[in-house]
């Protein structure tokens, strides 16, 4: 397996890094609970069934 | 046995051709006879299935029937809690998940008249795309013995390719319902993220997890998410909306539907026979009356390493008793994973779950707004040899997950509905697969495109 520490902390370091890029110009509004919102927000779709 | 779907064994116990008794002991006696070699299952409840036969023929005899699932035969990924059966999760531990109460989705299939025949055998914690288990043995596929029957919901697949049950419920954190389905030629749904309760399952990342049914028709899948979807106050994620009749839009014409094709990412450095037969389902779906058109889908990457990072996280906090007491019980793979949780900030944490939403709502606007679906491959390749997937190092391993699995995980982290279904196989059985993707709790859609492809 290598080593094990060293993988991971360069897993880690990248993930970061890909966040740091990505969240660069997040607004304050940004909330986590924002991603249930992205999909309620779509119109109900189909028919009820109740 | 095996050609039996839900639908038609429905009819037939119906019209008493066929009695749930007689159902439940064929699929028992199929599974006696094949599942050694097979290993779909981990816990078999023969008395168990066959006491719930006896008692939903009574209710038959008596004048009673439960609708399309009375006297059906069912099993579950053994991540479902069900009462009286131990749950392993796949792991070395007999009983490594318990909850306080029945699994709603199986319990709203056991209302709905199903018989419960036991609980199959998945990767390890649902960690694992190929469906290889050191504790449980390697499930086969059962289309092509000593190839992957795709994981984690390995088990499900196989037992539904392999005629043992006509559903059974997966779970997909990654791919872990649609993976399976591709490599074993069955039809695996992830629905929408909130339209399928997940409680009384065993988490695995709470922001990704979806459970839903696996099936040999896309028919069978619309008639087990309507029994299992809708809310549930035990599952805090679970959505209010409405639930639809999915069974009375699939007849609807797909005539005019717009069906995207990806341009980038999807089809990079998959097989030939892949690619070839996605395209063609193309064709035969363009002939149908759909629209299709090339789309340029957003790069996933960004949303997948904030998946990745979610997920790293939240499997390292549900399952940190097992990797810090007993890691030498785990397969090295499964600790390497779930080692890396440990190692993520609570800021990276937060801003990755800040951008999931971002990403969605973009997602949802720039490519729902020219299409109405999605068609994409699955799988980059066939079912691989089992042996060729083990070999090598545990980091080894790990990076052939992600390249296996990097078709469906953007689908986790967008929460969409998606569908896998088979479109041919190569000339040695292993099957070939497209996956349809839809509009935020649109599964109705998705499975009306499902349903004409493959009725023809």
């Amino acid at each position: 397996m290598g080593n094990p520490e060293r993988l991971v902390g360069a897993e880690v370091a990248n993930l970061a890094a890909a966040i740091e890029r990505a969240a660069a110009d997040l607004a304050m509004t940004e909330e986590p609970a924002g991603f249930t919102v992205a999909l309620e927000g779509e119109d109900e779709a189909g028919e009820p069934r109740e | 046995m095996s050609d039996w779907t839900i639908a038609t064994l429905a009819r037939a116990i119906a019209a008493r051709k066929i009695s749930p008794v007689e159902a439940t002991q064929e699929h028992l006696a199929r599974i006696e006879r094949l599942d050694g070699r097979i290993r779909a299952f981990i816990t078999v409840d023969a008395e168990g299935a066959l006491a719930t036969a006896r008692a939903l023929e009574a209710e038959l005899v008596a004048g009673r029937s439960r609708g399309p699932l009375h006297g059906v035969p069912l099993a579950h990924k053994d991540l479902c809690h069900v009462p009286g059966l131990p749950t392993s999760c796949g792991t070395l531990t007999r009983e490594y998940f318990t909850s306080p109460f029945e699994c709603t989705a199986v319990a709203r299939l056991r209302e709905a008249g199903a018989v419960m025949l036991g609980k199959l055998n998945m990767a390890e914690l649902a960690m694992g795309p190929f469906g290889d288990n050191a504790h449980h043995g390697d499930v086969q596929n059962p289309r092509r013995e000593g190839h992957c029957a795709g994981g984690s919901s390995s088990g499900s697949a196989a037992a539904v390719a392999a005629g043992f049950a006509l559903a059974a419920l997966g779970s997909d954190t990654g791919g872990s319902i649609r993976l399976p389905a591709a490599c074993c030629g069955v039809v695996g749904l992830k629905p929408t993220y909130g339209r399928v309760s997940r409680a009384g399952a065993m988490p695995l990342s709470w922001s990704l997890d979806h459970l839903g049914p696996l099936t040999r028709t896309v028919a069978d899948a619309a008639t087990v998410l309507g029994i299992i979807a809708g809310y549930d106050p035990r599952d805090a994620t679970s959505s209010r909306r409405g639930v639809p009749y999915y069974e009375r839009t699939l007849e609807t014409p797909i005539a005019g539907l717009r069906v995207g094709v990806a341009e980038n990412y999807y089809f990079d450095g998959i097989t030939d026979e892949m690619a070839g037969a996605v395209h063609a389902a193309l064709r035969a779906i363009e002939g149908l009356g759909a629209v299709v058109t090339q789309v340029r889908l957003p790069d996933p990457q960004p949303l997948v390493d904030v998946s990745n990072v979610i997920s790293r996280s939240e499997s390292a906090t549900i399952h940190s008793r097992v990797l810090r007491d007993r890691p030498h019980e785990l397969q090295a793979a499964v600790r390497a994973r779930l080692d890396t949780g440990f190692h993520i900030s609570a800021h990276d944490y937060l801003q990755a779950l800040r951008l999931r939403g971002r990403f969605t709502r973009a997602f949802v606007r720039e490519v729902f707004g020219e299409v109405d679906l999605l068609v994409l491959p699955v799988i980059p390749e066939p079912a691989p040899a089992l042996e060729a997937v083990k070999a090598g190092t545990a980091d080894e391993i790990v990076a052939r997950m992600g390249r296996f699995s990097r078709l469906t995980r953007p689908f986790n982290g967008l929460g969409l509905p998606a569908l896998a279904l088979p479109c041919g196989a190569l000339s040695d059985s292993r099957p070939l697969a497209l996956q349809i993707v839809g509009r935020p709790f649109d599964e109705a859609t998705v499975l009306r495109l499902g349903h004409a492809y493959q009725r023809g």
